[in-house]
């Protein structure tokens, strides 16, 4: 390992806490922001660098354990007192279990004989790197957005709001944490940076201080301690019985226990059901802190998890169980999504529904799958971090998130509404990222009867949600011409360069899948994967992607042409049987009983009597609570 | 350039496939007519329809609208290339929802009420229809081994799906707008929601739907006579049969409410298609 | 004859009908008469329609629907005012609340005079129209068509005509 390699491993995880730690002492906004814009560039180039230079292993120097030793203590401790000081017994109970297993684990002599294992620290291969690659840039560029957005924020943001600059600490460090999580290989560093992810998640969640945040900000903060609690119990079983203490030392026999921990910890942290509701009560926070935790960070580091196991428990019943929670996170997610009108709300259940897609994959665990779950990972990312950003941009014009509230912000602010039209698009259009995911995942799917039924109804019912948003937002009359909007630099900018990379990526899909998914899945060693298997990746990249391109590009041209040439003396009001009210303010007006103007309005179909939220979720969390059960109930037979 | 065989199906069925979607959509007409005791319009009359409506005037409600009229004709035309090269039929499948999901999108981009509630039912049908399409395809990977379209030439399929085929009939009962399905726009008349989704399309863009909608009768029936792949003569048996068994549901039921297509369309045809997946499975 | 006037489709618009046109208007879609043996549809939106059918007396609420829906249905298009009412105001002239006849508010094409017409001069009108459509497509600018010469009163000669015939069924008899 050469010195820059080192250089570029700091950069990746101290780079930005140490940015971030200078962003909350700088004194001015300006420099405050100028130290994000900085930190956002190195990180999102340290990460493309790293590409260059996979793969690494870290061996760190000895003292280090006791550092990692150090670290989790303190972090353990600040939970302690944070659970201490929003007086939740509950947490705080947590935390003495989690200060007793650290504790424990110091004491009692691990199996291995005290023996050092020779496995390096910290280890970046394909899949580290390709979140790496995920949280460095993506993550970056929300980093630069929340530039923008904080700055309209603090000016209606509640006074109990905590200062921008613990935000942007919290908020760029995060990445640090995100990527030492990603390429850790000792469970204990992965325990400190997974409860460092919880710990930035818990703040930058109740930035605004309201009771509502707060409350909020505890649920994650319990649900993630949870989680970690989790985590801590495998690390200590794995050093009790002696089967190593990396994850590159998970094999096919390691321990299924500690797995199964590992696995729930993961399910935890993607906000799977049934621990979904602390990712909801997250929409309070800032939209950047959203567009962060759903697309960047946090919840993909559960799904990181997963697949970093995948080969592990593949073929095992775990794996079976692992499928069918992801599958029935898909659909339930995908169902609940139907009956929310919040907008961001909407956005939160489709989150959660393709991570779960991720977690099935996972379980599916043939070649195949597996490449569809990296596939939705980098996909998801980008159009998920694009379509919150645009939603903060959006809330803050409109003010509201309510979907209802969006028809005609077409006219109002034609290119956030058009960017957002594209990352919506990237949902559901053939030959874009996500719907390729989608598609490879059910082909995968097919030896799984359950699993593929799930898939099979959630993805009926994703269009379901999509269209009804999409439908909502570009509503308008006709317009001659449309104005663009005023944003600020940095919302615009980043909102760009998003953008244009979910375009690229959309219409290189078959090209990334080839080039660069294949040859990662390829390259992995898996005793349970067959030759059948990774023939059936081949000729899944055997898709040509000429036909989608050129209809999808004639369909716009001809279509945009189209648009051009309309005339302004074709332009009619809609059909309301005559009653229109010619020269009035809104083409959509019309004259009822008494000459009165009433507005034709119809809203959207949310189908309250199956989809109610509070009426599905009980339902869904009891099923959910049983795959749960059952997770475990598989370690039992292999007892 | 040589033209390949497949080139060759795949510009004849772009070709052709409205054609004959128009000669089917006209043999409809003239035999419900039929049915109901009248003499009926010329089998030829879509073409007529279509030729008109393409030299009409091309009122709008606003200019996004257009844009997705023609992603619909589009992807349409994308669903067929896909079947003709005897690709991936899920992915078909995919192309084939996102024209109907562009239609709904146009729809949806106007303000009337009467073009949003019937795109909104036209989500509902799709969510009614969609469960069951992808359950055939089920169906054909397990008879087959294989997603390819081109493998459902290898073996009569409708011994192998007698279910899947029954309940592909229902789907494209929704898919055509047929009794008692026609909830989000109507063949007959004008009764339901003033037509609908394509209410606020005039002229040359409605002309465009009836086109696209050629192709979809187009697809529809070539997916039917698939089931009989290996005889010609049996597989163009089935359509007509098909056909005609769509054409007596059509006149003999009365329109349904959209909660009842789904409830409907959820539990039969989805218990049938399931159980014919479930026994495949186990064999 | 051009695809245009193979397939007229027809919007129906009831202004202050009694709705005797109206009945016989939609008895042309029955089997006994089969209008879409002409490919003629009724369709209940202007912006498919080729053809507009107005019937009834224009009261002063309709003015504005009639011209809204003439306005919402593309080029070409013409109007067809089925009975007497859309000529003259028929037998709710002088009511209170009509406005007029039909042609003082959108240009009307032909005219159906009876009250009620038969479907065959319905049909008849119709295809008249259908002449006129494809002129207009021709690009040619049509007159407005002439209003029915009203006869308020029966005259002399025609009242002797059925009393005549009356008569001589009287005598087959």
């Amino acid at each position: 390992m050469q010195d820059y390699d080192k250089l570029l491993f700091a950069a990746l995880i101290l780079g930005p806490i140490l940015f971030g730690a200078l962003a909350l002492i700088s004194p001015s906004r300006g420099l405050r922001n100028a130290i994000v814009i900085i930190a956002a560039i190195l990180t999102a180039g340290a990460g493309a660098f790293l590409i260059t230079r996979t793969p690494l292993q870290f061996f760190m120097e000895p003292w280090t354990a006791h550092l990692a030793t150090g670290l989790e203590f303190l972090i353990v401790l600040i939970v302690l007192g944070l659970a201490i000081n929003i007086r939740s017994w509950l947490i705080a109970a947590m935390a003495l279990i989690q200060l007793g297993l650290a504790a424990s684990e110091l004491l009692l002599p691990g199996q291995g004989g005290g023996t050092e294992s020779a496995a390096p620290q910290f280890v970046v291969d394909n899949l580290a790197l390709i979140l790496v690659l995920v949280v460095s840039i993506v993550g970056s560029i929300i980093c630069v957005y929340a530039i923008g957005y904080m700055k309209h924020h603090e000016q209606h943001a509640p006074p109990t709001a905590a200062g921008s600059g613990r935000f942007f600490f919290f908020l760029v460090g995060f990445l640090g944490a995100m990527n030492g999580l990603v390429m850790a290989n000792d469970l204990k560093w992965l325990a400190i940076f997974w409860e460092a992810t919880t710990l930035c998640s818990f703040m930058l969640i109740g930035h605004d201080r309201t009771p509502e945040a707060k409350n909020n900000a505890k649920l994650a903060l319990l649900i993630n301690t949870f989680g970690g609690l989790a985590m801590m119990v495998a690390g200590l079983i794995a050093h009790l019985s002696g089967h190593g203490e990396n994850l590159s030392d998970l094999t096919a026999g390691w321990a299924m226990l500690p797995m199964a921990l590992l696995c729930l910890a993961a399910l935890t942290k993607s906000a799977q059901l049934p621990f979904q509701s602390w990712l909801l009560g997250a929409m309070v926070a800032p939209t950047p802190v959203s567009a962060l935790l759903h697309s960047a960070t946090m919840v993909k580091a559960g799904s990181y998890l997963v697949l970093r196991l995948a080969p592990a428990f593949s073929g095992t019943r775990l794996a079976v169980i692992i499928a069918i929670a992801g599958a029935f996170t898909f659909a339930a997610a995908s169902a609940l999504a139907i009956g929310q009108s919040n907008g961001k709300k909407v956005l939160a259940y489709s989150t959660i529904a393709n991570l779960g897609l991720i977690v099935t994959c996972a379980g599916i665990g043939t070649p195949l799958a597996y490449a569809a779950g990296l596939f939705v990972l980098c996909f998801h990312a980008a159009s998920k971090g694009l379509l919150f950003m645009c939603i903060g941009a959006i809330e803050q014009k409109i003010g509201s998130r309510d979907i209802e509230d969006m028809g005609g912000i077409m006219f109002l602010m034609p290119v956030t509404t058009v960017i957002t039209l594209i990352g919506m698009g990237s949902m559901l259009l053939p030959p874009l990222g996500m719907l390729m995911s989608k598609w490879l995942a059910i082909e995968s799917a097919m030896h799984a009867p359950l699993v593929l039924f799930l898939l099979v109804v959630g993805s009926a019912l994703t269009v379901f949600f999509w269209a009804k948003w999409i439908g909502r937002i570009q509503t308008a009359s006709y317009h001659r011409e449309y104005k663009a909007e005023k944003l600020p630099f940095t919302i615009l900018a980043t909102l760009l360069l998003l953008v244009l990379a979910v375009v690229a990526g959309g219409l290189m899909t078959m090209p990334i899948f080839n080039a660069w998914i294949i040859p990662v899945v390829r390259g992995m060693t898996v005793a349970a994967w067959t030759a059948d298997g990774l023939a059936q990746l081949d000729l899944a990249g055997q898709l040509p992607m000429w036909p989608f391109l050129v209809f999808l590009g004639l369909g716009l041209f001809v279509g945009l042409i189209s648009f051009a040439r309309f005339k302004e003396k074709n332009v009619r009001e809609p059909f309301l049987c005559g009653e229109n009210i010619q020269g009035g303010e809104h083409s959509y007006n019309f004259r009822s009983i008494g000459d009165s103007v009433n507005t034709a309005w119809s809203a959207s179909y949310y189908m309250g009597s199956f989809f109610a939220e509070s009426w599905l979720t009980p339902w869904v969390n009891l099923l959910a609570w049983m795959v749960i059960l059952m997770l475990f109930g598989t370690m039992i037979g292999k007892l | 350039m040589t033209l390949t065989p497949q080139m060759l199906t795949v510009i004849l069925a772009v070709v052709l496939g409205p054609i004959l979607g128009a000669l089917v959509s006209g043999l409809d007409r003239k035999i419900t007519a039929r049915v109901q005791g009248r003499w009926g319009p010329p089998i030829i009359q879509p073409f007529y329809d279509v030729l008109k409506l393409l030299r009409k005037e091309a009122l709008g409600v606003n200019r996004i609208q257009i844009i997705y009229v023609w992603l619909h004709l589009a992807f349409m035309i994308l669903t067929v290339v896909l079947l003709a090269m005897g690709q991936d039929m899920l992915m078909a499948l995919f192309a084939y929802t996102f024209s109907s999901v562009a239609l709904i999108l146009g729809a949806m981009s106007v303000r009337s009420p009467y073009s949003r509630i019937g795109s909104h039912r036209k989500i509902m049908q799709m969510f009614a229809y969609e469960p069951v399409l992808i359950l055939l395809i089920v169906g054909v990977y397990l008879i087959t081994g294989s997603f390819q379209a081109s493998s459902v030439a290898q073996q009569p399929l409708l011994v192998k799906l007698p279910l899947v085929f029954l309940t592909f009939l229902m789907a494209a009962a929704i898919k055509l707008e047929k009794s008692p399905f026609d909830i989000a726009t109507s063949h007959h008349a004008h009764q339901e929601l003033v037509k609908g989704i394509t209410i606020e399309y005039a002229g040359p863009y409605l002309a465009l739907i009836e086109i696209t909608h050629f192709y979809e009768i187009f697809i529809v029936f070539a997916v039917v006579a698939s089931f009989w792949a290996t005889s010609p003569a049996i597989g163009l048996g089935l359509a007509a049969a098909g056909f005609l068994a769509l054409i007596v549901v059509d006149n003999v039921f009365a329109r349904l409410t959209p909660m009842w297509m789904l409830r409907y369309m959820w539990t039969v045809p989805l218990t049938l298609a399931l159980s014919n997946i479930i026994w495949l499975y186990c064999a | 004859m051009s695809a245009s006037s193979k397939s007229p489709w027809i919007v129906h618009y009831n202004c202050n009908s009694c709705n005797g046109c109206d009945i016989e208007f939609v008895a042309c879609l029955t089997p006994m008469y089969d209008v879409e043996r002409f490919g003629i549809l009724h369709v209940g939106n202007p912006k498919h329609a080729d053809i507009l059918v107005v019937t009834g007396s224009v009261n002063h609420r309709d003015v504005r629907v009639l011209r809204n829906v003439y306005a919402q249905m593309p080029e070409p298009k013409v109007v067809v005012a089925l009975g007497v009412c859309t000529s003259s105001g028929g037998i709710f002239a002088d009511c209170y609340n009509i406005f007029g006849d039909v042609s003082k508010v959108i240009p009307v094409d032909v005219y159906v005079p009876a009250c009620p017409p038969r479907p065959e001069a319905m049909i008849d009108g119709i295809v008249q129209a259908l002449g006129i459509l494809e002129r207009k497509r021709a690009g040619e600018v049509m007159p407005s068509a002439a209003k029915p010469v009203l006869t308020l009163r029966p005259t002399a000669a025609a009242e002797a005509a059925p009393a005549a015939a009356q008569a001589a069924e009287q005598g087959n008899a």
